[in-house]
């Protein structure tokens, strides 16, 4: 999922800085002060999670967890995962320094929109939440990957064979990561359900 | 429930242009993928390519484009299934390899000259002949000594290259295995996140105390 260094065009990689400068203002500014902890567990589990790769199908790919990182962390997805991919580009040659800002926002952007999509569904009946905290995880890996295939328009030649085969890789990841975020929000429901979104409103 | 801001303009411009000074300060670093990784090695007159993801898993017809210095395309071929693919050395120049393994998973190694000229038979072998041929014209008087010198030679350079190959095949293998992230870049990535939780909360409780 991260695009590596020297692929993209100029372009790319400005507007990419540039919605990703944007975003992590909008979730600086909205995040306040009790959440920082939370915050940077989040960022932690999403560096590490990229470790955990899923040998199935024709690529190679790990898990993201932008699902559950967005689901909890609202618009502060964009500093955590900011810090995250920055930690692994230095640390494991995961993506590269340039293309930073589109990776945050193939990964990020997602989480935000699912944020929005599912938070609201959280304090539904436990059903309804699990079912939502399911589709979440994978809705976010989802459009990440038709993020991915966006920002590779420029540069390969055919967006739908891109983005398919993007999509096609990740079925598994997908599976996987809303499994994960429906056990986490489960979990979350039962033992502290003032980290979920909303919880105050 | 009245939230604590931490982001006004002074907090926000502080880290910033210390990560600024930061980025400026650290040397460039050759980082690529989420990552795949090519390595290439020559043995006689052929270059030997392998691929393969950060996971372990090999790159399956992932695309090789072999570069002369100049930029000009020299070659182009598919790795198979076990991550390998190789070409014979088109021109003595340094070569530089690039694996696109689709999905924005770009690879890079550059073969330097000397690796390619060092073991090159075709050369050595061409070069002997000549040699040979020569001492053949000049020294009628003793030609024995001399066509047997180069034969030794010869023949010790086939045998050496012949022993060394599956050396230097496992040298490159074992330089390439350890290529993921070691357990103290783990740590330490978790170290910053959790010292920048750290710095977090200080300047807030900084300002709080104003």
């Amino acid at each position: 999922m991260h695009i590596s260094e020297g692929i993209l065009s100029a372009q790319v990689l400005i507007s990419g800085g540039v919605l990703t400068a944007a975003g992590t203002a909008i979730g600086l500014k909205k995040l306040d002060y009790d959440r920082i902890a939370q915050v940077g567990m989040l960022s932690a589990a999403f560096f590490v999670a990229s470790l955990i790769h899923v040998n199935i199908g024709p690529s190679s790919v790990h898990l993201i967890l932008n699902g559950i990182v967005g689901l909890l962390l609202g618009w502060a997805a964009f500093p955590a995962l900011l810090v995250a991919l920055t930690l692994q580009s230095v640390f494991f040659q995961f993506g590269g320094i340039t293309v930073l800002g589109v990776n945050t926002v193939i990964m990020a952007l997602p989480s935000v929109v699912c944020y929005y999509l599912f938070g609201p569904l959280l304090h539904q009946k436990t059903a309804v939440a699990i079912t939502g905290a399911f589709a979440c995880g994978f809705t976010a890996v989802f459009l990440s990957s038709i993020l991915l295939g966006v920002s590779l328009v420029f540069t390969e030649q055919n967006f739908w064979a891109v983005s398919s085969l993007v999509i096609l890789a990740h079925i598994p990841v997908m599976m996987i990561e809303g499994i994960i975020t429906a056990f986490c929000v489960a979990f979350l429901k039962k033992v502290q359900p003032e980290l979920l979104p909303g919880f105050f409103k | 429930m009245k939230t604590a801001r931490i982001v006004n303009k002074k907090t926000i411009c502080k880290p910033f242009l210390i990560a600024l000074a930061i980025w400026i300060i650290t040397p460039p670093i050759t980082v690529w993928a989420h990552k795949v990784i090519v390595f290439a090695w020559t043995e006689g007159d052929t270059v030997y390519t392998e691929s393969k993801f950060s996971g372990g898993k090999r790159v399956n017809s992932g695309i090789i484009k072999v570069y002369a210095p100049d930029g000009r395309k020299l070659i182009e071929g598919r790795t198979n299934a076990a991550g390998e693919y190789s070409f014979t050395i088109p021109q003595k120049t340094d070569l530089k390899i690039v694996l696109d393994a689709g999905m924005g998973h770009r690879g890079e190694w550059t073969l330097m000259r000397d690796e390619i000229e060092g073991t090159s038979d075709l050369d050595t072998k061409q070069a002997l002949v000549e040699k040979i041929a020569e001492n053949r014209r000049d020294e009628t008087l003793l030609p024995v000594p001399a066509t047997g010198c180069a034969d030794i030679k010869a023949g010790i350079e086939k045998a050496l290259d012949k022993k060394l190959k599956p050396l230097i095949r496992r040298l490159n293998r074992i330089e390439h295995q350890n290529d993921g992230p070691a357990l103290t870049d783990i740590l330490g990535g978790l170290g910053y996140i959790l010292g920048l939780i750290g710095i977090a909360a200080y300047v807030h409780s900084r300002r709080r105390g104003k």
